[in-house]
């Protein structure tokens, strides 16, 4: 784009002054979304780095772990800084981290996690305790949800009844529970992302920045060659269809809105039924997605649930092929993120005992 | 058929806060081009806006001095639209959950009457950069400045309840001194940090339909806010008496011509909810905190003048209208100054003297103690009229008080009556003409007379005591 930032973001900053070390850039696919192009989870496969950080729109973080047999984490909404991070969806949107180890996402997380006053959108929130040690009460309660496990193939199902008995080897009281509007998770994400994306991308304009198309004669043709030249395929097709809410079916938009919030109230019924609650995280969104909309947002049909809602949530991948398996989430309720990571780093330990 | 005008008006009025709405740079549009630009206003990827406290707390003073009521819950939305004086594609306003609703202005209409013009709501938002077109030999070029982009507005939206072009601009003044009161904008339609859209239908009197409205813009003053209105009147009841059909579109006036001329249809984007500026909450004691700090409004202020200091209703409501005016004069009647000489001596001798030397009354040298002081000497006969605005004058270019003036240039007023029937009986003698004219009964050889004396005593003689004697003396 031509453009170099004034200033650091708030994470990178704190990374630095916490004496982290940054060996590298991760190349994200545009604006982060999906998976397309991205290196994400590579430099912590090859173990060139310990923890890696990857903008989460979609599960993004996640699911890149997963396919690489790591562990991706995704902060509960509003926990960790977003100023300087170039978002497309603001309210979905959270950096990701992703390591082989919770703990070492737990040790990142505690430098980068808490208020900023750069970032105004952060609400007023006590830090969970990062640095304490946490315990896993016996007889946590663990829901898994019934609608989430009909777009799995045969060995990732089996490998995510596996990851289930391992929690329940390790004396979580494991029931099944269930959240018929599981289905809309997809499609209000689609249409309050898209909408987001449309708006969050309006300041490309090649007026202030970046490549302008040579050659307009007006303002409107320079928009157009500009922006028409900038944007890829996918991210195109994106603000289209957030510009057809926009201006053509706000309705739809306004609906969508209602449903998020009735969504959330659902959550955060189910997260009384459970302590926390168990989706798959199947090795999807890479080169299957290519750029089509529809196959970026079947890739991540499992793990859009929390970036709507806002939870946090940790991916683990599973025994087995990571390719072929992928993972298991763990979502809990708002500002649990410090023992969520503490009941991975519980799973992941007797795992390593068992062999 | 007779028409009847419904109008209803938009003011948008740029708060005087010292930064921009959502980041920290100087709100002085007039700067050096983008000299007051950071990258939130630039809108760089990765910027985070921050609403101003000062520019929150100045629109609900604001809200409070119109009458109306601040919601607990107000958001900003983005008005969804392209233009390359919108740095982000967006405009943050608040459409849906506005700061305020309700409030209104009583103001006097054509008959005298009292009536009383509601505002359907009031909300913020930020202003747009400024565009210039210039030409660059032969390539015609835009260039954008920033400095205003970001700056912080409010938008009162009345109800559409008036009926003439004369209710529109009697809201207006009475507006723009109550916004004045509570500090929140000069609201200078010149100058632009009073910005006036219209919007005007006409219906068949007596009927209550609300028909197609015309929008318009591009007004800088109140009057040609009248002119307008009164225009668009015209226009759309000889549209309609020729059955032609009025069409919603914009038009802007045109001062020069004195018409209105439509314009190209701006278009008119969605208005999406914003994720990134947190929802305001406002407790009720936060509430009650900005309305501790509400001064007292005019229409109240001009009642406790009339009931304190005995002026007339026209005299107060005029003096009410500026609060710094009001307030010189409040000061004047604290230094025991009687209210109509103090009232008649501000208005027509201090305030064009401080206008004539390009002050500001709250910063001038002549402090309403130093005033009060010489308009003393005055009450009690020290000097006269003539002298006084003398000494005024020199009050401007020098700290010493009014007494001292007079002592050092030996203006003190000559009441002595027998020093006064000296010069008296001098004029008369070497005026027999005009002393003939008065005995034959001409009124006016008498100020002739007068002002012998005056200039035969180097303006010193007090012009009454001057009199007594010349009516005396001839009489
Ligand atoms: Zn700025």
């Amino acid at each position: 784009m031509r453009f170099t930032a004034l200033d650091d973001a708030t994470v990178v900053q704190r990374l630095r002054s916490a004496g982290i070390r940054i060996c590298g850039m991760t190349g994200m696919s545009e604006f982060g979304l999906g998976l397309t192009g991205s290196s994400a989870g590579r430099v912590v496969e090859t173990k060139h780095a310990d923890v890696e950080l990857v903008l989460d729109l979609m599960g993004e973080s996640r699911v890149a772990a997963v396919r690489v047999g790591a562990c991706g984490f995704k902060p509960s909404y509003g926990l960790v800084s977003r100023y300087g991070v170039i978002g497309l969806i603001p309210s979905m949107e959270a950096v990701g981290l992703l390591a082989r180890q919770p703990r070492s996402i737990r040790t990142v997380l505690g430098c980068v996690a808490g208020a900023d006053e750069r970032d105004f959108s952060m609400p007023e929130e006590p830090v969970p305790g990062f640095d304490e040690e946490w315990t896993v009460p016996a007889g946590t309660r663990v829901g898994v949800i019934r609608e989430a496990c009909s777009g799995l193939t045969p060995e990732q199902l089996t490998g995510f009844q596996q990851g289930i008995e391992e929690l329940r080897a390790a004396g979580c009281a494991v029931s099944e529970v269930s959240l018929p509007d599981y289905p809309l998770f997809s499609l209000v994400h689609k249409i309050v992302g898209s909408v987001e994306a449309a708006s969050s991308t309006g300041r490309y304009d090649s007026v202030r920045y970046g490549p302008r198309a040579p050659g307009a004669k007006n303002w409107n043709e320079m928009y157009l060659g500009s922006r028409g030249a900038m944007f890829g395929t996918l991210v195109k097709s994106y603000l289209f269809q957030g510009a057809y809410f926009q201006f053509e079916n706000y309705a739809a938009y306004e609906d969508a809105c209602r449903i998020r919030a009735r969504l959330l109230g659902q959550t955060q019924r189910l997260m009384q039924e459970a302590d926390y609650l168990v989706l798959p995280c199947p090795p999807r969104g890479g080169a299957e997605e290519k750029s089509a909309l529809e196959a970026v947002y079947a890739a991540f049909a499992e793990t859009l649930w929390a970036n709507v809602t806002g939870q946090p949530v940790l991916a683990l991948p599973l025994p087995g092929s990571a390719g072929a398996v992928g993972g298991i989430q763990l979502m809990g309720p708002r500002l649990s993120d410090a023992r969520l990571l503490a009941l991975g780093e519980m799973v992941l330990d007797r795992r390593k005992g068992d062999r | 058929m007779e028409f009847e005008p419904v109008i209803g008006l938009e003011i948008h009025i740029e708060l005087n806060c010292a930064t921009k709405l959502f980041c920290d740079c100087p709100n002085n549009p007039g700067d050096e081009a983008n000299a007051n630009t950071c990258p939130t206003c630039l809108w760089f990827p990765g910027a985070a806006p921050r609403l101003s406290e000062q520019a929150l707390e100045k629109a609900a003073l604001l809200c409070l001095g119109l009458g109306a009521e601040l919601q607990p819950r107000s958001a900003f939305d983005q008005k969804v639209y392209y233009y390359p004086d919108l740095p982000k594609g967006f405009q943050l306003s608040q459409a849906h959950l506005p700061l305020s609703r309700g409030g209104g202005i009583e103001i006097l209409d054509e008959d005298g009457e009292p009536r009383r013009f509601r505002i359907h709501h009031i909300h913020m938002e930020e202003d747009v950069a400024k565009l210039v077109h210039e030409m660059d030999g032969r390539l015609p070029v835009s260039l954008v400045d920033f400095n205003r982009a970001g700056a912080p507005l409010v938008e009162i939206v009345t109800e559409p309840d008036f009926r003439s072009a004369h209710q529109a601009m009697e809201f207006l003044k009475v507006l723009r001194t109550q916004v004045r009161y509570v500090g929140a904008s000069e609201c200078s339609m010149e100058t632009g940090t009073m910005r006036v859209d219209a919007n005007i239908s006409i219906r068949p009197k007596g009927t209550d339909q609300m028909n197609t409205k015309v929008e318009v813009k591009n007004m800088n003053s109140i009057r040609h806010v009248g002119d307008a209105i009164a225009y668009e009147i015209e226009r759309q009841s000889a549209a309609v008496g020729a059955d032609e059909a009025v069409v919603l579109h914009t038009r802007l006036w045109d001062p020069d011509k004195r018409v209105t001329v439509s314009m190209r249809g701006k278009f008119e984007g969605p208005c999406v909810p914003d994720p990134s500026v947190p929802v305001i909450e406002l407790s009720p004691e936060w509430i009650e905190g900005i309305r501790a700090r509400l001064p007292e409004m005019p229409a109240v202020r001009a009642e406790r003048l009339t009931r304190e200091h005995g002026l007339s209703a026209d005299e107060a409501g005029m003096l009410s209208t500026d609060p710094e005016v009001a307030g010189y004069f409040e000061a004047l009647m604290g230094a025991g100054v009687a209210a109509k000489p103090g009232l008649h001596w501000l208005t027509t001798q201090l305030l064009p003297a401080v206008k004539e030397r390009q002050q500001e009354l709250g910063e001038t040298p002549v402090t309403p103690l130093r005033f009060a002081e010489l308009l003393q000497l005055l009450a009690k006969d020290s000097i006269n009229a003539n002298t006084a605005r003398e000494v005024l004058g020199e009050m401007f270019e020098s700290a010493a008080g009014a007494a001292e003036i007079v002592a050092a240039r030996g203006y003190a007023q000559i009441s002595d009556r027998a020093e006064l029937e000296r010069v008296v009986a001098e004029v008369v003698a070497a005026q027999p003409g005009a002393v003939a004219d008065f005995r034959s009964g001409q009124g006016k050889a008498l100020g002739f007379l007068i002002g012998q004396v005056m200039q035969a005593s180097g303006g010193k003689a007090n012009p009454k005591v001057v009199r007594e004697l010349l009516v005396g003396l001839l009489g």
